[in-house]
């Protein structure tokens, strides 16, 4: 559907992983495509194991896929090798979820900035020091902490710091893995609020890899879930949070407790069965039926087919289509589906 | 400068004692030729064997050598071939290692299973065998250890490696498009070397015994060069006369070694956290005392 | 009423390590009744994780905490309890559940076995009866196929599974209290859900009281009946869950609740927070500690320290500003 306007497409990608067992093979991403359009900001959410972070990781090169495609701007970045590749792929970066780790605590802040702008050819130091303050300004940081040692920073100006150096590079996608999970609460959203700043002055694309779907709701425009290996759904995020319609993302949307005890006082339980199963050997047919309230005989033979719902909704289950029409839920209570 | 720094880093709260020992030890092996009261290798026949006096402090060997003089000297002779030693064997040992973790894949495999070849043999036969085949002398003493001990680092380094490897950092830096050479020099290199500086501590009281074991045996330093083990085998001939003569080379390399090793353990061990010491706790009851005051 | 289950009164704790010397605690009051559930709520550095383990002993070697104040727990003193006395209460009468089930399992014994030590230890059984007992209790953890789970090692259980080996560990000497640090922090969302109705359920069979270490409000609306929100070491607002979730007084708290998602948010709309950062643990300091980050900050905030007074009606809050002007408070709610 965005095929012509996309920036990013990523097509049929596996990436596979050897197990811990003997001769066995974990399929972390099982023939994922996605798309993302230039300044579009995209959700991929799903629980931990799922391969949401994997996904990302294969995408910067941080992990090698087995099969697939990575198409940026055009171009085919598996036909591409050792520097073409590196110089073409800069323009995808990466946010680690661990701010005190994605540094090297024995540079300043200033050396690991100043070490982004060489990569790219910036060797001029008056220069170099006038785009570091440039960019320390864009993330809200003073300049004055280009000297310090990121061990003195608490873990938010360290986010910071990393998502300067990252648009040191000038990138056109932001991949950002689970970016503030590892924040206090309080000081979440102001990372937050800086995404979607950058997002709007930079024009860059940010696809936000999270488990917190709240979060990701109010931040992106549309949203894929994904769960052990697979696309499961994908939508805009409005439409996918009003009218989930795979159960998996049902089940999703009707854990997430609210901070209303009246609310939480009648909840039920959501109706899904034990955890994720491992990826070394996943479920035939529907990987979700083993886990799902829905399940019938038919999910385990066949794959389930992708249902076209609306021109950009689609859900990966025989009863899409029914699950699209009742909205709210059968399993469990989504209070995102009456907004 | 990463080095550096990761090196003091790691020198922080050694025991005091070590650090003393392996400090005079060092002061002496660099400066030690200037500050002996007499030449170490000035023979005096009609001096031999005498006890301690004025002039030879700590008295003189079968030949008149002064014995404080030769002890002293002996620093050089052990440092600078313990330092030769380690200095191959890192090199070697690092290079290998941090290649093996930069690279993985098959490159690692091959260069680990020559590793495992080299550790499966002791060190001191491998030497031994070394110096059976290509003769006795200082330099082939030198590489004979060299080639013994380089195994050790290379595995020590390849581990560090591949941790560093798999830091967020050093994949931030992938993800900028930085190029494998600059990732090597600028980042794995330099913490992998201040990471294995730390554990070559630990093996330099090994290399030190090594090399007076040799030349004990003779077939290390040769005569009339002074060293501990040197020192000690031209003295046993006279054990029953003149015991101190044997005793004082053998306990100033036990401190050497004794040092090292305590110095190694504790660095290996400094990450452990210990109970606080009772000195402690009393400074840091006696601050809280005064929030309490300035709070009623 | 009889007495609480335990009762903090002017508790403060001392913390002392190789480099500082920290009030990671600082006067805190509170109480938790038999069944009750109470949340502590807080970030990273409010000293919650401190206030609950302190007391029972549980601190990492190279520490050395100092207690002041009182926490009684029945009718037991905790601060100034000898060692060998508190290691009797701790795992039996009092059962904790940690964040990490991971690292809190020992990974080279079986479950059933690590369940059996503590039924053996506590309640005095012998190995067969223990190992009896431990079966009835992954039962009442529900656990799927309990009986191959006995044989298991932590490795071979997923995250979830191995949470309810821990709470069936931290439950099998029937404690009357349970002080659960982040208990469903590591877990998925799905798997949180089934955690808590499992403690839920719990709570309700064994009449057992929970102290809930916690920075998910959503946690907390689902399971506790009283919250204490901690802010640099002390307690900011103490009260009811629905007093303090619905109708917070102290800005902090305020702050906190307003910063939440909501449904009715836009997507692409700014989210709210709270500006500044948490402050750092160190020495007490003599004013509001929340001064610099407050909107209704007035200057004798930063000097005298507020007080944590009850309203008339709604929760205490330690605020110079709200506890001033009750009846805009009131005309506001």
């Amino acid at each position: 559907m965005l095929e012509k306007t996309a920036l990013l497409s990523v097509r049929n990608l596996v990436t596979r992983f050897k197990s811990v067992e003997r001769g066995k093979w974990i399929t972390a991403v099982d023939d994922v495509s996605i798309e993302l359009a230039p300044g579009e900001m995209v959700g991929l959410v799903g629980e931990s194991g799922c391969g949401k972070s994997t996904l990302g990781r294969s995408i910067v090169g941080l992990e090698k896929p087995q099969a697939g495609r990575i198409i940026l701007d055009g171009v085919d970045l598996s036909t591409l090798s050792g520097r073409t590749l590196r110089e073409r792929r800069r323009a995808i970066q990466y946010v680690f979820q661990d701010p005190y780790a994605s540094l090297n605590d024995r540079q300043t802040i200033g050396e690991a900035i100043a070490e982004a702008l060489i990569i790219i050819g910036v060797v001029d130091k008056v220069e170099q020091r006038r785009r570091i303050r440039l960019l320390l300004d864009q993330v809200g940081l003073p300049d004055a902490l280009a000297d310090r040692y990121p061990r003195e920073l608490s873990g938010g100006q360290r986010q910071r710091v990393a998502i300067a150096r990252s648009l040191a590079v000038e990138p056109k996608v932001l991949i950002c893995d689970e970016p503030v999970s590892a924040l206090d609460l309080s000081i979440r959203a102001q990372v937050m609020n800086l995404f979607l700043k950058l997002h709007k002055e930079l024009q860059v694309a940010c696809l936000f890899i999270a488990h917190d779907l709240a979060l990701v709701r109010q931040a992106t425009t549309r949203t894929y879930v994904m769960y052990l290996g697979k696309i499961i759904e994908e939508g805009s995020s409005g439409e996918l949070y009003a009218q989930p319609s795979h159960p998996y993302t049902r089940a999703l949307l009707g854990s997430i407790p609210t901070a209303d005890p009246r609310i939480e006082a009648s909840r039920a339980p959501p109706a899904i069965f034990g955890d994720i199963p491992s990826p070394t050997n996943p479920p035939s047919g529907c990987r979700f039926r083993t886990r799902c309230p829905d399940a019938m005989p038919a999910c385990a033979s066949d794959p389930p087919p992708a249902v076209e719902l609306t021109p950009s909704h689609r859900a990966r289950c025989v009863i899409a289509a029914d699950l699209y029409e009742a909205k709210g839920g059968s399993v469990g209570r989504n209070h995102y589906a009456g907004a | 400068m990463i080095m550096l720094r990761s090196f003091l880093n790691a020198l922080r709260g050694l025991p005091r004692p070590a650090v003393v020992t392996i400090g005079v030890f060092l002061a002496l092996g660099l400066f030690g030729p200037y500050v002996t009261p007499h030449d170490p290798n000035a023979q005096d026949l009609l001096m031999a064997h005498t006890g301690i006096s004025a002039e030879h402090w700590l008295g003189t060997d079968h030949l008149g050598r002064d014995t404080l003089s030769r002890l002293v000297a002996s620093a050089r002779t052990s440092l600078v071939g313990m330092s030769l030693v380690l200095v191959i064997a890192l090199s070697v040992g690092v290079t290998i290692g941090t290649i093996a973790g930069f690279k993985r894949g098959w490159v690692e495999e091959v260069l680990m299973r020559i590793v495992d070849v080299g550790l499966a043999m002791p060190s001191l036969i491998v030497a031994l065998a070394v110096i059976g085949i290509f003769g006795t002398g200082y330099w082939n003493m030198i590489l004979a250890l060299a080639l013994a001990w380089w195994p050790g680092s290379a595995r020590i380094s390849r581990a560090v490696a591949v941790g560093v490897m798999n830091r967020p950092y050093i994949e931030s830096l992938r993800v900028l498009g930085a190029s494998p050479a600059r990732i090597y020099f600028n980042h794995l290199l330099p913490t992998t070397i201040g990471a294995v500086l730390v554990y070559a501590t630990a093996e330099a009281a090994a290399v030190a015994l090594s090399i007076a074991t040799l030349s004990f045996l003779g077939l290390g330093i040769q005569p009339p060069t002074p060293e501990w083990g040197q020192m000690l085998v031209d003295a046993l001939p006279y054990l029953e006369e003149m015991p101190m003569q044997v005793v004082l080379p053998g306990l100033v390399l036990t401190a050497v070694v004794v040092g090292f090793n305590l110095l190694g353990e504790s660095i290996a061990l400094n990450r452990v956290p210990v109970p606080l010491p009772r000195r402690v706790l009393k400074q840091r009851r006696s601050i809280a005392t005064t929030w309490r005051k300035a709070t009623t | 009423m009889t007495a609480p289950l335990l009762q903090a009164r002017n508790l403060s704790v001392d913390l002392f390590t190789v480099r500082s010397a920290l009030r990671p605690v600082d006067d805190v009051s509170y109480s938790v009744g038999q069944g009750e559930t109470l949340a502590i709520v807080g970030e990273s550095g409010s000293g919650k994780t401190v206030l609950n383990f302190a007391p029972i002993g549980l601190m990492p070697t190279g520490v050395v905490t100092d207690l002041h104040g009182s926490l009684r727990f029945e009718d037991i003193e905790l601060v100034g309890l000898p060692a060998a006395r508190m290691r009797r209460i701790r795992g039996g009468r009092i059962g904790t559940i940690f964040q990490d089930p991971m690292s809190a399992l020992n990974p080279a014994l079986r479950i059933g076995r690590q369940i059996a030590e503590v039924a053996e230890l506590h309640l005095g059984m012998t190995s067969v009866q223990a190992e009896a007992r431990a079966l009835d209790l992954l039962k009442l953890v529900r656990m799927s196929d309990p009986e191959s789970r006995l044989r298991q090692y932590p490795h071979e259980l997923s995250g979830g599974l191995r949470q309810r080996a821990m709470i069936a560990i931290a439950v099998a000497a029937e404690p009357k209290l349970l002080i659960a640090d982040e208990p469903t922090t590591a877990l998925d969302v799905t798997v949180q859900a089934q955690i808590i109705a499992l403690l839920k359920d719990l709570q309700k069979r064994l009449d057992t009281a929970i102290v809930l270490i916690t920075h998910d409000m959503g946690v907390v609306a689902s399971i506790a009946s009283k919250v204490a929100v901690m802010y640099a070491g002390r307690i900011v607002e103490y009260g009811s869950v629905d007093q303090v979730l619905l109708e917070p007084r102290h800005p902090y708290s305020t702050g906190l609740i307003a910063a939440l998602p909501r449904p009715e948010d836009k997507a692409g709309t700014l989210f709210r927070g709270l500006p500044g950062a948490p402050p750092i643990m160190g020495a007490p300091q003599p004013g509001c500690p929340f001064a610099p980050r407050c909107p209704l900050v007035v200057d004798y905030c930063t000097d005298v320290r507020p007080p944590l007074a009850p309203a008339p009606t709604g929760s205490a809050a330690a605020c110079h500003v709200v506890n001033d002007v009750p009846h805009r408070e009131m005309a506001h709610a």
